[in-house]
């Protein structure tokens, strides 16, 4: 773009406003530097499209045009999660979409919201602009949210992070003996949730890699674990690590003796469905039961 | 612990009573979700006809004096109350990571798919539902001691009652 100022579109498909007010502050964000950016009045006006929110049935059909009526060559830029991927809005009554499902997008722009140091690092990026100097700035400072991280050593695989993620950015995927938990980029709103309840404290969110992306479906980060067999049925059930975390949780908290850990430690590998289903086993877990209710009986 | 066992009162299944009626359920799903949906019992009757010596089984929360479920939970979510005895989850603070369901041996807790949590027999507060729908009182609230000088007999005795 040289030294002709870049002009900006600015379109709020449908968020709460956040992203919106942090694109405004990069005009204002360094005092003395400018690198050149100024808001258009109107998409005719501008190449820069800067599409906050995600979309829904009333600014559909206003995207489009806007989008249409864009000066080339068109950059198309997604800000925040809900342009990505509607972020907590998803399955929401109006909600038509993430905006690559109405129009191309070419720079995808990670947060919830970005900051504006991000947003204009991502622009100065694809307009080819000179950051020099200003490079620290851009980045997250140490100890910001950042992209989740999960560490694959201490994970268990529980799923709690992803039974408690507001927008469904932690994916539970089962299959061929093992569970992969997958933290999709695109989704996350960064609100640490996943990080708090973790049981394990394996889910960090810190800052690493460039916030802004140009193609969806990478994962920040992912584990896998191998799934425990059924001692009954054979069917892969839960994680072994998960079983694991509650035998030693149970064995520090609790003072059993050899024979009722035992018991335990078989009850673990039958899985849920053999455990309220087969009179056997479930004979067999309540005479456990009942040998541990007489211990605490005689304690107390 | 003070209170006591006797204090606390607990239901307790008699398999040689249970004619597979299946009342229990109807009115524990009616009671908690407000439909006849044995899907969503707390407690869950087991038959197997081929199964001359046990027949009947009963998968029902034994709201135990130290619960397995209660000690692997990370968050606290799943309590015994010291006062009434009965072991419940906060969905609030549940975080659904389903360790009381790999932890308790019946595995009572179910996961809830679409509040994401833990739920579990709650006792109906102190007056189970399905005590009071079991056609052939093979269901019966009982004092924990009462309870437990049963189920010895039953689970622990060998050749105990099925």
């Amino acid at each position: 773009m040289g030294t002709q100022a870049a002009q900006i579109y600015r379109f709020d498909a449908s968020g709460c406003n956040g992203c919106d007010v942090e694109v405004v502050e990069i005009l204002a964000l360094l005092p003395g530097v400018d690198l050149g950016f100024e808001i258009a009045e109107r998409p005719a006006d501008a190449q820069v499209l800067i599409v906050t929110g995600g979309a829904n049935l009333k600014s559909k059909a206003e995207l489009q045009h806007a989008y249409a009526a864009l000066k080339a060559p068109r950059l198309v830029v997604a800000v925040g999660s809900c342009a990505a991927s509607m972020g907590i809005f998803k399955g929401g009554y109006s909600m038509t979409g993430p905006i690559d499902s109405i129009i191309p997008v070419d720079l995808y722009i990670a947060g919830c919201p970005p900051r504006p140091q991000v947003i204009l690092g991502a622009l100065a990026e694809a307009l080819q602009l000179s950051v020099d100097g200003l490079e620290p700035l851009l980045r997250t400072p140490e100890g910001y949210r950042g992209d989740p991280h999960v560490d694959r050593e201490t994970c268990v695989g529980c799923s709690a992070c992803a039974n408690v993620c507001p927008a469904d950015a932690i994916e539970i995927l089962d299959g061929e003996g093992r569970r992969v938990v997958r933290f999709r980029r695109e989704a996350c709103v960064f609100c640490g949730t996943c990080q708090d309840v973790c049981p394990t404290e394996s889910v960090t969110l810190r800052p690493g890699d460039p916030s802004w992306y140009r193609a969806k479906g990478a994962s920040t980060s992912e584990a896998a674990l191998p799934l425990a067999q059924c001692g009954v049925c054979g069917v892969a059930f839960m994680p072994e690590a998960q079983l694991a975390w509650a035998m030693r949780r149970v064995e520090e908290r609790r003072a059993l003796d050899a024979a009722d850990r035992e018991a335990f430690r078989h009850s673990l590998h039958v899985c849920m469905a053999c455990r309220r289903s087969r009179i056997p086993d479930v004979r067999e877990a309540k005479r456990l039961l009942t040998s541990l209710e007489k211990k605490t009986a005689i304690v107390s | 612990m003070e209170l006591g066992a006797a204090k606390n009162r607990v239901i307790v299944y008699d398999a040689g009573l249970c004619t597979g009626c299946r009342y229990c359920e109807i009115a524990c799903a009616v009671w908690h979700c407000g439909r006849i949906d044995v899907g969503q019992s707390r407690i869950r009757i087991l038959f197997n006809a081929e199964n001359r010596a046990e027949p009947y089984a009963a998968v029902n929360c034994q709201h135990c004096e130290e619960p397995l479920c209660a000690t692997v939970c990370p968050s606290e979510a799943m309590r015994k109350d010291r006062e009434t005895g009965w072991v419940t989850v906060n969905a609030s603070t549940c975080i659904g990571c389903e360790m009381c369901r790999v932890a308790c041996p019946l595995a009572v807790p179910v996961f809830d798919e679409a509040q994401k949590v833990a739920v579990k027999c709650d006792l109906c507060h102190g007056e189970p539902e399905c005590v009071k729908h079991c056609s052939s009182r093979a269901l019966w609230l009982a004092p924990r001691e009462e309870a437990l000088r049963v189920n010895e007999r039953f689970y622990l005795a060998a050749g105990g009652n099925p």
